[in-house]
């Protein structure tokens, strides 16, 4: 219920639309119920041979004809309005919620669970306030009025005919508590079959490599038998109720032709009185229809409402604090003291008792194991991740006390695995700064040693780059996603060892291009080659998620064991290209 | 009018589609059978009572008949118990039935989707592929569960209220029928206008999708660049494009169905009218008027019905349409008829003058250039060259993802169009360089080419590989969730887990697209032992990228612009000073840099 009334808050902002489709639709249901009425009275004119009358009533039956079409016509067009209305608020507001949440949501959720979300789910509920709260409140409406006029002619008859609709308020209400579970989780088992379809999708290069298309399949087969066998549930519940609902009413009618029969031939009803009970209580059973099929989609609404609004409800863990001042200007001065990070839902930290302080334009180079919690190091400066404990400082400023946006402007990451978006080149390029003039892209592309593949793109820097970028080879996706990092001109600069699979010649241009880019600004380069290693100023070696040493290359040969068994195992630095690279549309394997 | 052409164009292949749903239903036919008499049954039991109470009126309560009107009330609540049980069989059947035949289009769908080639799903996004198997089916969903049976009981109750209404009064019956070919010209026009309207729903709702999974597969980004308003501000876009495109559907609902209603006013006007005159003049009799006024809501509500059902119709053959162009998507690289089953093969691979270009445009640059090559059983050829210089290419054209432009891929002396794409890949092991993990396990994923391994098998290949060691750290060892569903590992741990699976498979001919920086520096020794391990004894193509992979190869095949222009061993390629030595000299230059 409280699911409910939330979900009837989000008709707030429509407040006058949904005023006015309840006016009209009202309106048009007045009509309706006019119509048989003064059918009734040309009938009697007929039977009168009242020429005059018999034309007044059409005429009348023409008129409220015409009022109806002009009511329902404002019903259909505001009721679309406020219903479509309030599924763009609700998409927007999810999509705008998703967007705030940490990442660490995102490390536990599946993508087409969190779609379905945004479809399936919001549109039954779009549905049932936009048109299925009007269709109950008129069959609603229709039940009391219908009622009232039966008690006027014969309460007695009236209490015996109505006797059965508690019963099926009864029934309904039973149908909708059995149904709605069994509903949503029909809605459970297609979002899994829907995550089920897109992992395979994302795969499908792994399936047809492996040629296990048939056990992907015997496995989609699961899934899908999965939602066959709970919407054959969900539908033996309706088969259960459904018709029995439509039956009680009968019973009435049987009851009114057996007493109110007997009545007629006892001369204590008239056949007309009697007529008219019938076809008060025949009004009754389209309304409720109406009603137990508006119920169920109020049920399916309620159901598809919690799934959405459980992801509305999580509270970002990651936000700005409330009027947060913008990161302090400053020179991307980084100081991280006491820090340690447990990840949600793991038992060792990933970093434990980290003090480093890096000034302001250094280059600090991470070196260590898999797992040894360099990403996790680099995540925290633009908060990627909150610290568990201990604190992360940005010119003098905790992380945490600034406005997010503004630190993260301020810092720019070039991953190993490099996402760009369906988009142009120029696009991805200026991710981070829209407004970006073409020779502003231009000129990172250059500094990224992207701008001559980049021109021999049919389109050139128009270029649509498909999603993932695969429709570029990984050293293409990595250049852009340098000059992505060059347009941004941050404070701050992150690179996962990023000039590893361009090659040889092109690697030494980029760094060049780093090593100019990197002079204003500070920069962490996760890294795991000697050549990267030469870049920096200092050298932090992680293990385990401590600090086990740091210092310069010789400092750190005669003090740190690991780094010297790194270095003599010899950081592997074969990357191995030709020296002018011809630039195609190659696909990456 | 020309565009009034185009639309009606785009609205045809109804036949299709509807042999199509046939098709579908037609592995259950008993139960559609089943259905179809549940149906007529209820419909029956449900028009019933309208008679009864005339007949109770007429013999009963006007004859002061009690022993009548007992009998036809008895008649009256057998006829409401036998819609209950129809209704109840009709509404299990119908679920039933419609919900199998989605399954099975699901399935079909799927099926038909793991049939067509990498190249397909280079050219479609994945969301609006994904949108396929989800809304569309969804759409088709509403109009299999509330179609069939309001179909057939409108239907039903249309023709039975049509002979009643002949049977009261021909003339009269003649007369409201002049409204039908209003009524089909009226629904003519709404189909044509409304076809357009519902596809464009469909398209923009998958690209609503579509971007959604885009902007959460990417979701680091956006948040490192501190993006996330430029997303919500496109998102909000598609989203009002959506609204726009189904108010256009609302504005024709609007516009059709309040004048239908209006449409069945009118009729009972001119049937009031001239009725109501021949009565006055004695044609016809009052009570003729009133039970064919009365039938007349019979007349009008399974119209109406019918109409409301084409709403459900329209956005359900709009999203058959959607799925059967995909369904009609030819896998380009299907099995030839007489595909051969590859038998166990020693890894003998031959590319015989191989050409290849993307693509169907004669124009277009070639990817690969007569490449001519014969790799011996057990050989590890080493790829080297530049980005695009066809490398990815030529392993491509060995999985058979795509097939040559001209020459032959051959294995064992078999042409690979000759043989099942499914014997073929089952002996060939694919490691790319993004390790793409599913959700399961690990034991999962490391078994996926090969299910039945078992649990010694799994750790063998984890041990070989180098992957023991952090597997067995993570919280559950083999039984560890990963994928989406699960933990996230990192790029080092998904490649070794691919090594794994592939070294699983145990295929006889390995492609591998050595990574160029998932490697972590501590693994990397690993991952190299692993690797020769993986090789040994087995036909290996390798997009080399490192020198210590390059060296150990027993061949090494340069390739620039999609032409191989030197082959060899390190030591021949070396002392030939060709392409390879000068790039073996930059390096060497670089690294002493």
């Amino acid at each position: 219920m409280l699911i409910f009334r939330r979900l009837l808050g989000f008709l707030q902002p429509y407040k006058r639309g949904v005023t006015w489709s309840f006016a009209f639709a009202f309106g048009a249901m007045g009509a309706t119920v006019l119509i048989p009425y003064l059918t009734g009275r040309a009938i009697d004119a007929i039977r009168d041979h009242d020429h005059h009358g018999l034309w007044v009533w059409a005429i009348a039956i023409g008129a409220a004809g015409l009022a109806r079409l002009g009511l329902s016509v404002f019903r259909r067009l505001v009721a679309g309005r406020v219903s479509l209305g309030v599924e763009v608020d609700l998409r927007n507001l999810l999509y705008a919620r998703l967007q705030e949440l940490e990442l660490s949501f995102f490390d536990r959720q599946q993508t087409g669970q969190l779609m379905s979300r945004a479809t399936v789910d919001l549109q039954a509920v779009r549905f049932f306030l936009g048109y299925g709260l009007i269709y109950i409140a008129q069959s609603l409406l229709s039940l009391l009025l219908a009622a009232v006029a039966m008690f006027a002619l014969q309460p007695g008859l009236a209490a015996l005919a109505l006797a059965p609709l508690p019963f099926v308020v009864l029934i309904a209400f039973s149908y909708g508590r059995r149904s709605r579970p069994a509903l949503q989780e029909v809605q459970q088992r297609i979002a899994e079959l829907t995550a089920e379809a897109e992992e395979n999708i994302s795969g499908v290069r792994v399936v047809k490599a492996f040629a296990q298309e048939h056990r992907q399949l015997a496995r989609f087969r699961g899934s899908v038998a999965r939602v066959f066998d709970q919407a054959i549930y969900a539908t033996k519940i309706q088969a259960l109720y459904g018709p029995l609902i439509s039956f009680l009413p009968n019973i009435g009618l049987a009851l009114i032709l057996f007493v109110g029969g007997r009545q007629v031939i006892h001369g204590t009803l008239t056949l007309g009185q009697f007529t008219a009970f019938y076809a008060y209580l025949l009004i009754l059973i389209s309304p409720m229809r109406t009603l137990g099929y508006m119920l169920s989609a109020a049920q399916r609404a309620t159901a598809s409402g919690a799934r959405i609004f459980q992801v509305l409800d999580r509270e970002p863990q990651i936000t700005s604090p409330a009027s947060a001042p913008e990161l302090p200007p400053g020179h991307g001065h980084v100081k991280l003291s006491g820090v340690s990070l447990t990840f949600d839902g793991t038992r060792h930290p990933a970093l434990s008792d980290i003090d480093l302080e890096v000034d302001a334009g250094q280059t600090v180079a991470l070196v260590g194991a898999m797992g040894s919690g360099k990403t996790a190091l680099v995540s925290l400066l633009p908060r990627l991740y909150d610290v568990t404990e201990g604190a992360v400082y940005i010119d003098g400023a905790d992380v945490r006390s600034v406005d997010l946006v503004s630190l993260r402007h301020e810092i720019a990451t070039v991953s190993d695995d490099p996402f760009l978006f369906s988009a142009t080149v120029h696009e991805n390029i200026a991710y981070a700064r829209p407004d970006a003039t073409r020779e502003e892209v231009e000129d990172a592309a250059r500094a990224a040693q992207a701008d001559s593949f980049i021109r021999d793109l049919p389109q050139g820097y128009d270029t649509l780059i498909g999603e993932r970028g695969l429709t570029l080879s990984g050293g293409q996706r990595q250049r852009i996603a340098i000059a992505r990092a060059i347009a941004a001109n941050p404070r701050i600069l992150i690179l996962d060892d990023a000039t590893s699979s361009v090659d040889a010649s092109t690697e030494q241009e980029i760094k060049l291009a780093l090593r100019e880019l990197m002079i204003a600004r500070t920069t962490f380069v996760i890294a795991h080659r000697l050549s990267t290693i030469a870049l920096a100023d200092e050298i932090v070696v992680l293990e385990d998620g401590r600090i086990s040493a740091q210092g310069s290359h010789d400092e750190l040969l005669d003090s740190s064991p690991l780094y010297r068994e790194i270095v003599e195992k010899g950081m592997p630095d074969q990357v191995f290209m030709t020296r002018k690279p011809h630039e195609a549309r190659a696909v990456g394997l | 009018m020309n565009d009034i052409r185009r639309r009606m164009r785009q609205t045809g292949g109804r036949g299709r589609k509807l042999r199509g749903l046939i098709d579908l239903l037609r592995p259950y036919r008993w139960r559609v059978t089943a259905m179809f008499v549940s149906l007529v049954v209820a419909t029956a039991a449900a028009l019933a009572p309208a008679p009864l109470a005339k007949l109770a009126i007429d013999d009963g309560i006007r004859t002061h008949d009690v022993g009548a009107l007992d009998l036809i009330v008895v008649a009256f609540l057998a006829s409401a118990v036998i819609y209950v049980i129809a209704s109840a069989v009709q509404t299990y059947l119908v679920g039933w039935v419609g919900q199998r035949a989605l399954q099975d289009l699901r399935v079909q769908l799927f099926s038909h989707l793991q049939q067509l080639s990498i190249g397909f799903y280079s050219r479609n996004r994945a969301g609006v592929i994904i949108s396929r198997l989800t809304n569309d089916v969804e759409a088709l969903d509403q109009l299999v569960e509330d179609g069939i049976a309001t179909l057939f009981q409108s239907g039903l109750t249309l023709i039975g209220v049509v002979v009643i209404l002949f049977a009261l009064d021909p003339h009269l019956a003649l007369l409201t029928f002049l409204a039908l070919p209003v009524l089909a010209v009226g629904a003519f026009v709404f189909r044509i206008a409304s076809a357009d309207a519902y596809r464009l729903t469909r398209e923009k709702i998958a690209s609503i999708t579509g971007y959604l999974q885009e902007s959460l597969s990417g979701i680091r980004v956006v948040r490192a660049f501190g993006q996330e308003p430029k997303h919500i501000a496109r998102f909000a876009e598609l989203n009002d494009e959506n609204r726009a495109a189904n108010m256009t559907t609302v504005n024709l609902n609007a516009a059709y169905f309040p004048a239908v209603e209006f449409l069945s006013a009118l009729v009972t006007v001119e049937i009031l009218v001239i009725g109501g005159i021949e009565a006055i003049n004695g044609h016809t009799s009052t009570g003729v008027v009133f039970a064919f006024i009365a039938a007349l809501n019979n007349f009008f509500d399974p119209i109406q019905n019918l109409s409301q059902l084409y709403t459900t119709y329209q956005s359900g053959m709009a999203a058959l349409d959607k799925i059967f162009e995909l369904l009609d998507e030819q896998p380009d690289l299907s099995d030839a008829e007489d595909a051969l089953t590859l038998p166990h093969v020693r890894g003998e691979l031959q590319l015989d003058h191989v050409s290849f270009r993307y693509g169907t445009d004669e124009a277009g640059e070639w990817a690969l250039r007569d490449i001519d090559l014969a790799v011996p059983a057990g050989q590890t050829v080493a790829l080297v060259g530049a980005t695009g210089a066809g490398k990815s290419t030529f392993a491509k054209l060995v999985a058979r993802f795509y097939d040559p432009t001209e020459g032959r891929v051959m294995i064992d002396g078999h042409d690979l169009r000759s043989v099942s794409a499914q014997s073929l890949r089952s002996q060939l092991g694919i490691v790319p360089q993004e390790g793409f993990l599913f959700s399961g396990t690990v034991r999962e994923n490391i078994a996926f080419g090969r299910p039945s391994a078992t649990d010694e098998e799994i750790s063998a290949a984890a041990r070989a590989v180098g992957a023991e060691h952090f597997i067995e750290a993570l919280e559950d060892g083999y039984n560890t969730q990963v994928g989406e569903r699960g933990i996230q590992l990192s790029a080092g741990q998904r490649q070794l887990l691919a090594f794994a699976r592939a070294l699983v498979a145990d295929p006889r001919i390995l492609l591998l697209d050595e990574a160029t920086s998932n490697v972590d520096v501590h693994t990397e020794s690993l991952i190299e032992q692993g690797m020769r391990r993986l090789v040994a004894g087995r036909t290996a193509i390798v997009i080399a990228h490192r020198l210590s992979t390059i060296r150990h190869a027993g061949r090494i095949v340069v390739l620039e612009h999609g032409q191989i222009v030197e082959s060899g061993t390190h030591e021949e390629l070396i002392e030939a000073e060709g392409r390879y030595w000068e790039l073996y000299r930059d390096w060497a230059e670089q690294a002493a840099a």
